[in-house]
């Protein structure tokens, strides 16, 4: 059974009286354990939603939910479910509860119920890994943008999630902080074994990941690994490719056949390959 | 013109949380420049543009701002007249939007500059337009149903209005996705027709290097240098003795080039390199 | 209004600064109803002295703790200057006459008292937000709070609900600055003398700011629930708040200092020496 599945799912969101907006249309969606999956879509694809529906801040108008084989329209499951999705939301300053960062990262632990010492243990492994122990207690408020969102993902990295879902959460950040939380959410994924959601519209972030899912008005419309060797799919749903594949594109059409290579690196080969250069 | 000497400020002076943010800035931008102010973090940008419009009143003893002669520096200052002819448009400016209709808020500006009605309407339809939004379908709606990036042509429309001389734009396209940003970037090209002077402040290279024609870089409330993108980002040693990261673009023309390409480090644009890449396979 | 909050702790590791907040409250609790008993000049003097060595102890500048007057200062100016003008001794003669006012010795020495109660009320609460972060009070305050749990006192919500509030009000206050100077630049006045024009002139900063505020709550509310609160059901918590040796000694010593003021007050064992010290 797959550790996350959405079948079949369909939800909508009311605005005023008596308006929906459609935000999903039958999604099928599923996520193992370990994979580092990249989600994208133009702003008000419906990828946000998708997030809220994994651990069921909502819950499906139809199809079903599941997490570990337990539906998220259980009230019951939720907790549980909770425990092993953790979101990071893209604003960092609306996700703080306290003044000080140990504390606000003991939050979730302690809201599971451990022990202080356990607590304690958590915490300084979770701001260990994203690199932010000597700042432990300080005021959250002072930080800036990129450790605001790593004190983020350490709280949620302390409930020790399976999977953790990335709500845009590089959105408001300068280059330097998105390259920070880039930096810990693929150790994450590589070291820790954790399965990772990374919701964005940076086309050079979602080709870190293994896999891509294009949203496109509510639908998935591509799901795979290799997905930039078909440059239309991002195209089609409003996308921009990272620049080594546009370029790729454009030369060829221009008549130099480079491939799509997927970084700076394997650009340069293939450009020393083609025209001939010191190597 | 707009210039700014030995500018220096400091934050709660005099208490145990002083903070000097801005040291001895000088700097000198001229009519008709597309002008990026680019820096890490806490680098003092902000503050900096803050002064342009008299948000921030330069303290004592701290330099001066002079903005098409008018010492900003001096006691009787007009306010209005300088902050109708000094735009400007701050981070995330669709969280200024307030009216119950687009076209009351455009002229929300018009109208504290006392403008008559007719004015204030013949402006705000004028700003609407010029920011590709179209008056009929949008002018009576309200501006808290729209979408994100239509929010922010209402918010930077607020601004237009007045009429500027000189637009400041503190990371005008962040938050947006690939396509909101260009089209931003487009809109942006558009108002500097009306407003020939435009100081932006971004983190996006990519932005920097395509649109500015001077760049100052900040470093600890100090400007390192000002430069043309060319001389900016052509140059190994500027780039590192300032700290900027490189646009994409750049920063895979000079790895071409190391691999032994003829191709020039210094490009600027995809267009560019995809020039030099084809002219280097035809040769 | 920053100052009010995050800006008034004094950051310091004095003995002060470490001790448990649950027995600086209590100790506020017992300094509060001796100030009450204080009725001479010498008592006031002698419990004066006790605080001015805790401001001491604490190494945070007296000026500092002073400040902490001054939103009570106008009250405090004019109730003194009241009492002096209408304080009535039948039997003595007045220093003073005018038209319905008159000016006793008695009337002076009262007012004195009064506006010296008033400073002590104040001066030890500026001291406890300065030498405590707010987690620390709201932390005491929950556990000394805890026998109200019985009566069906949500005490845990409450101290969580304080908690964020603290948190949040610098950003808020940062927002407030934020869309204030974007009105401004679009040559908004907020200084109207009119107090109805003023609230009308506030509306582009105070709308905005509402909005925001909903958009904020409801994202926090999505990120708590994400990292599995449940309210104070099972949760436990991280830092438990420890008593040392030192703290209770603190506390015995200020009761002690009490009962010295209540000997002065009441002289119980008739010694010759307290009615000595005067009015």
């Amino acid at each position: 059974m797959p550790f996350l599945q959405f079948s079949n799912v369909d939800y909508s969101y009311p605005t005023g009286d008596k308006d929906f907006i459609q935000a999903l249309y039958s999604v099928d969606l599923t996520v193992e354990r370990g994979e580092f999956v990249a989600l994208v879509g133009t702003n008000g694809s419906g990828k946000s939603t998708l997030a809220r529906l994994a651990n069921g801040l909502y819950v499906p108008d139809r199809g079903f939910v599941t997490v570990d084989g337990q539906s998220t329209g259980e009230k019951g499951n939720l907790y549980d479910i909770r425990k092993k999705i953790g979101v990071v939301f893209q604003n960092p300053d609306n996700q703080t509860v306290t003044t000080v960062v140990e504390d606000d990262v003991a939050f979730g632990p302690e809201n599971l119920g451990l022990a202080p010492a356990e607590i304690r243990e958590r915490v300084d492994w979770a701001l260990e890994c994203v690199g932010m122990s000597e700042y432990a207690k300080s005021n959250p408020a002072r930080l800036s943008g990129g450790q605001k969102q790593r004190v983020a993902i350490a709280g949620v990295l302390a409930l020790k999630p399976e999977l953790m879902i990335l709500d845009e959460a590089t959105g408001m950040l300068d280059p330097e902080g998105r390259a920070e939380v880039m930096k810990v959410v693929t150790r994450l994924n590589r070291d820790e074994g954790m399965a990772v959601i990374m919701i964005t519209h940076f086309m050079e972030e979602a080709a870190q990941a293994d896999r891509i899912v294009i949203l496109k008005n509510g639908r998935v419309t591509a799901d795979g690994r290799e997905l930039f060797s078909q440059p239309h799919a991002f195209t089609d749903a409003g996308l921009e490719l990272p620049l080594t594949v546009r370029l790729g594109v454009k030369l060829k059409a221009a008549g130099l056949d480079l491939g799509l290579p997927l970084d700076a690196d394997a650009f340069v080969a293939a450009a020393v390959k083609a025209l001939g250069g010191d190597e | 013109m707009l210039e700014v000497v030995r500018l220096s400020y400091v934050y709660s002076p005099k208490t145990p949380f002083a903070k000097q943010a801005l040291r001895g800035v000088d700097l000198k931008i001229e009519d008709g420049d597309f002008f990026g102010i680019i820096g890490g973090t806490g680098a003092g940008k902000s503050t900096l543009v803050s002064h342009f419009n008299a948000l921030t009143r330069v303290q004592k003893k701290s330099g001066t701002v002079v903005v098409d002669g008018v010492d900003l520096s001096g006691k009787r200052l007009d306010l209005k007249k300088l902050r109708a002819s000094v735009g400007m448009v701050f981070q995330y400016p669709e969280h200024q939007l307030f009216d119950d209709t687009v076209e009351k808020d455009v002229a929300f500006g018009p109208k504290n500059l006392g403008l008559t009605k007719d004015e204030q309407a013949a402006r705000a339809k004028q700003a609407i337009e010029l920011v590709g939004l179209d008056y009929a379908e949008f002018a009576q709606r309200s501006p808290f149903e729209l979408s994100g990036g239509q929010k922010r042509r209402v918010a930077i429309a607020g601004v237009i209005a007045m009429h500027p001389k000189i637009l400041v734009l503190d990371e005008p396209t962040a938050g947006l996705d690939p396509k909101g940003k260009r089209e931003i970037m487009k809109l942006i090209l558009n108002i500097k027709q009306l407003c020939p002077t435009v100081i932006m402040i971004s983190h996006n290279m990519d932005e920097i290097a395509e649109y500015c024609n001077k760049i100052a870089v900040m470093k600890n409330g100090a400007v390192a240098g000002v430069y043309t993108p060319r001389e900016l980002f052509g140059s190994r040693e500027t780039i590192g003795s300032c700290g900027v990261a490189l646009p994409l673009v750049t920063e895979l023309a000079a790895k071409l080039c190391a691999a032994g390409l003829p191709v020039d480090p210094a490009t600027l644009t995809e267009d560019d390199l995809i020039k030099q890449l084809t002219e280097a396979a035809r040769a | 209004m920053r100052d009010l909050t995050v800006g008034q702790y004094y950051p310091s590791n004095s003995v002060v600064h470490r001790a448990d907040p649950r027995f600086k409250l209590l100790i506020l609790c017992v300094y509060f109803v001796m100030v009450f008993f204080c009725d001479t000049f010498f008592s006031f003097a002698f419990v004066t002295v006790f605080v001015l060595v805790t401001v001491f102890i604490a190494r945070v500048p007296l000026l500092k703790v002073l400040k902490g007057i001054r939103p009570v200062l106008i009250v405090l100016l004019f109730t003194t200057a009241l009492m002096i003008v209408f304080y009535r001794d039948e039997s003595a003669a007045p220093l003073a006459e005018w038209w319905i006012f008159k000016i006793y010795l008695s009337g002076i020495y009262a007012s004195l008292k009064l506006a010296w109660r008033l400073l002590l009320l104040v001066l030890m609460p500026s001291l406890l937000t300065l030498t405590s972060t707010p987690t620390e009070i709201c932390d005491g305050w929950e556990s000394l709070l805890t026998p109200l749990k019985w009566i069906k006192v949500p005490v845990h919500e409450l101290a969580l609900i304080m908690s964020i509030a603290l948190r949040l009000i610098p950003t808020l206050v940062d927002e407030t600055d934020k869309i204030m100077n974007a009105q401004k630049a679009r040559c908004a006045e907020f200084d109207s003398r009119n107090p109805f024009k003023k609230i009308k002139a506030m509306l582009p900063v105070l709308i905005p700011l509402f909005v925001s505020s909903f958009r904020r709550a409801d994202e926090l509310a999505d990120a708590m629930d994400s990292r599995c609160y449940r309210g104070a059901k099972g949760r436990t918590r991280m830092k438990k708040l420890k008593c040392r040796a030192g703290d209770v000694i603190a506390l015995l010593f200020w009761c002690a200092v009490f009962v010295c003021v209540l000997f002065l007050k009441y002289n119980w064992l008739n010694w010759a020496f307290i009615p000595l010290l005067g009015i």
